[in-house]
């Protein structure tokens, strides 16, 4: 009897046991306010993850339930150890740590039902202290109304998936993206879905999108760092399969600085030659090809500077030089003018064109597109859908991305597809469903 | 032939698979941005560092260090707890800190055994140039050390080695604390917990609960320790707590009655097998031939003289007079030594098998450390954003 009230509610004495059964029945009226089945406020452990899904924190439902059971399963332990032996030693910090994760998982929870029942946060110490009473009080009370019930949070109205692969370019990029997921606790996340397109050489392209839209996301998928359910074609070559041949043709610039800020600027150029190129390019050939580059990005004066001591705008320059030495025939930057005014802003942008018309695919994630929009050919439109995934909104020259969305710039674009919460226009399934159809015929 | 920079040339090239930079070129990469940053960073500040700590360390255990157990203990432990600040410190932060940049240069092409390689032999290099300051400060301050050693012909050699060793150990553990978390925050919560496991499971200072024997085993600090004394020769000093102990007692007066059996007992034969002062005493003519210890032997063995035998006294004497009724030399070699004798630890010995046992065993730790930082670091990719 002891082993199985201890297993189920984490404590043998008869009050805590009757307060557990409190909390249990005050969650039968709270859980049908939130649509999800009463008999669940019955079953310990798996009652702590649909409280979470109420509150739309669901991970941390799952965190708790299995530290619930870990907890009582630790306490059960403990009892039948003998004080003083190892197992007692280890146990009972170790169930202490336990139980200060549990209540801080807790608390998100209780927080993430406060903004779901829009009442103030001093609520999260009745929650903690005496669960049944907020459960009781805004489970019956006509007062408290919860603004999204757990099916409301799981309703699939996002747009349809179009499923449409485009052929193969022999030369370019070709992306045939299905999804990339994410697991964490076994739940499943789509962070993109259903991505199709053909980026010719020579064009240089921009990646636009909202914040969390799975811009970053789909560079990394492209360029092979996070690989996704996709088949991702540089030039004819796999770029999953053949990973290890192709990884230095593409060049990845990402969004910080990644230098070391102590070693100077000819040399940190100079090791990302030697480890970039291949060996057949002799020492001579190297420091001809580094004194070239130094000069094509204007960073000849302050070649033997440290890093530490660059401007904003030369550091941006030296990161996207330290890639552009490999010759790579396709090249993403990350947000390669953030923290640069307009004009170095310009100023790189222009650079950034004079490698596209050398024959290699630019692909750049920026905020700010309006001021160069003019040196792009395309644009590359992502838009989060209803479900929070990463979706394919356009992808086109610019003049018929403003005709698709119509819009003048592109920062307006943005706006339309953005939610309402973030400020936007919340069309983002209705753009996705539209280019959907426009690809189908 | 073929640019090895042309994009297009390069593609076709896939087929017969082109060759970059190896292991070997890229250690040399890693090793000269390491030694640079030696120069331009801050790194180059634990050398000043180390110079402070061994003279702090020098002042502290100077006039017992090998030269009672007491001592040498506290001296052993006290090396090789800055043996492992140092190292601990040296590189705690290397890797952690510059997480990204690794990430992004492991994708162009690096190989992470040859960065960690680098970071091996540039902290070889840091560690090796530690040990020779601390030895370097110890003679600055003429700390006594002896004179000739026990594997090398100079005792500072075979300190010095083992002092690197721990040092080097020690880094290696936190290069790879360093490559286990992402952020230098994390690190330097880490930390601590590394350091006190080092201190108590040193198993020297504090005694321990037999379970956690095998926890000593995984103690660098424990190889250190171990090697130090043995080296410093910790069996063969004399201990001189208790010795120390009854000098500080010296007025106390110890009363009580005693009786002459008890009292012949302490100058009998066997008493006089065990100590040369009652030998003497008992060999001291009284008369003729007739010596003092057949006067004794007669009144402890006469019947007749059973019931005065038997008769108690009362009895009053310090501690300092019993000293002096030995001799105090006498009585504090008798006491340093013999107490000596109990405190002997078999994993001090001072046998070359003990202290290069405890020499391979701190490298052997260095490079499964070093492993293990380079399987961690091969899933850098997977890192999350």
């Amino acid at each position: 009897m002891f082993v199985i009230l201890t297993f189920l509610f984490g404590t043998y004495h008869s009050i805590d046991i009757i307060l557990e059964i409190l909390f249990s029945v005050s969650l039968v009226f709270f859980f049908r306010k939130c649509a999800v089945r009463p008999v669940w406020a019955f079953v310990p452990f798996v009652r702590a993850f649909f409280l979470g899904k109420c509150g739309d924190c669901k991970p941390e439902g799952k965190a708790v339930a299995v530290l619930d059971l870990l907890s009582n399963l630790m306490l059960l332990a403990g009892h039948y150890t003998n004080a003083g032996s190892v197992r007692f030693f280890w146990i009972n910090p170790l169930s202490a740590a336990i139980s200060i994760v549990t209540l801080i998982y807790r608390i998100r929870i209780y927080n993430g039902l406060c903004i779901n029942f829009e009442t103030k946060r001093l609520w999260i110490a009745a929650w903690v202290l005496v669960p049944f009473i907020p459960a009781f009080i805004w489970g019956l009370s006509g007062k408290y109304h919860c603004r999204f019930t757990v099916e409301e949070m799981e309703a699939d109205t996002a747009a349809r998936i179009t499923g449409r692969y485009v052929a193969e370019s022999g030369g370019g990029l070709t992306v045939n993206l299905d999804e990339r997921v994410s697991r964490r606790l076994f739940e499943k996340k789509y962070l993109l879905r259903d991505i199709h397109m053909v980026i010719q050489p020579g064009h240089m392209v921009l990646l636009l999108g909202g914040s969390g839209a799975g811009k970053t996301t789909l560079i990394n998928a492209i360029n092979g760092y996070e690989k996704a359910k996709a088949k991702v074609t540089l030039n004819g070559n796999n770029v999953y399969k053949q990973y290890k041949e192709i990884q230095h043709d593409i060049g990845y610039v990402p969004q910080k600085d990644l230098m070391r800020d102590h070693d100077t600027v000819f040399r940190t150029l100079s090791d990302a030659a030697t480890l970039r190129l291949p060996q057949d390019a002799d020492i001579p050939e190297r420091r001809a090809l580094v004194r070239e580059v130094l000069d094509i990005f204007g960073l000849e004066p302050v070649k033997n500077s440290l890093v530490q001591k660059l401007s904003g705008g030369q550091r941006k320059r030296l990161s996207i030089a330290m890639e552009y030495i490999a010759n790579p025939s396709l090249f993403i930057l990350d947000e390669p003018d953030s923290g640069l005014d307009g004009v170095m802003a310009r100023e790189l942008m222009e650079r950034l064109r004079g490698i596209a018309d050398m024959g290699k695919i630019v692909i750049v994630i920026t905020h700010t597109p309006d001021r160069v929009i003019d040196l792009f050919d395309d644009v590359i439109v992502l838009a989060k859908d209803s479900n929070l995934t990463g979706r394919l909104a356009f992808f086109g020259s610019i003049e018929d991305a403003r005709m698709f969305f119509g819009k003048d710039r592109m920062e307006q674009i943005v706006m339309s597809i953005n939610r309402k919460e973030e400020g936007g226009e919340g069309r983002a399934d209705e753009f996705v469903e539209k280019y959907g159809e426009v690809q189908n015929g | 032939m073929a640019d090895p920079r042309n994009s297009k040339e390069r593609t076709k090239s896939f087929r017969r698979k082109l060759r970059y930079r190896g292991r070997f070129a890229q250690v040399l990469i890693y090793l000269g941005k390491l030694l640079r940053m030696f120069i331009y960073q801050s790194d180059w500040k634990v050398f000043p560092m180390s110079a402070l700590i061994a003279g702090l360390l020098a002042y502290v255990i100077r006039g017992d260090f090998a030269i009672t157990m007491e001592g040498t203990l506290k001296g052993s432990f006290a090396l090789a707890c800055v043996c492992i600040w140092n190292g601990c410190f040296n590189s705690i932060q290397v890797i952690c800190r510059e997480r990204e940049i690794i990430k992004r240069e492991h994708r162009a092409g690096m190989h992470i055994s040859s960065y960690v390689a680098a970071h091996m032999i540039y902290q070889a290099l840091i560690c090796l140039g530690q040990t020779v300051l601390m030895l370097y400060v110890f003679s600055l301050v003429k700390l006594e050390l002896p004179a000739g050693g026990f594997i090398t012909r100079w005792f500072r050699l075979d300190l010095g080695i083992t002092l690197f060793l721990v040092t080097y150990a020690a880094d290696m553990l936190a290069l790879l604390v360093s490559a286990i978390v992402h952020n230098t925050t994390s690190a330097m919560t880490v930390m601590p917990f590394l350091l006190i496991f080092q201190l108590v499971f040193s198993g020297g200072i504090f005694s321990l609960p037999s379970w956690s024997a095998p926890l000593t085993k995984i103690a660098v600090s424990g190889y250190g320790l171990n090697c130090i004394c043995a080296q410093a020769g910790y069996n063969e000093l004399p201990m001189v707590a208790g010795w120390n102990t009854l000098k500080s007692m010296r007025k106390t007066r110890i009363g009580g009655e005693i009786s002459l059996d008890q009292l012949l007992d302490y100058v009998s034969e066997e008493a006089g097998d065990r100590s040369e002062l009652i030998a003497d005493l008992r060999s001291t003519k009284v008369e003729g031939d007739l010596t003092v210890g057949e006067v004794i032997d007669f009144v402890a063995q006469d019947p007749n003289l059973e019931e005065q035998r038997q008769k108690k006294y009362a009895a009053s004497v310090t501690v300092g007079e019993l000293i002096n009724l030995f001799g105090e030399e006498q009585a504090k070699q008798a006491i340093t030594q013999s107490s000596g004798q109990a405190s002997i630890r078999s994993r001090y010995e001072r046998s070359v098998e003990n202290i290069v046992d405890c020499w391979i065993t701190l490298g052997v730790y260095a490079l499964l450390y070093a492993f293990i930082a380079v399987l961690f670091l091969e899933f850098i990719d997977k890192d999350k954003r």
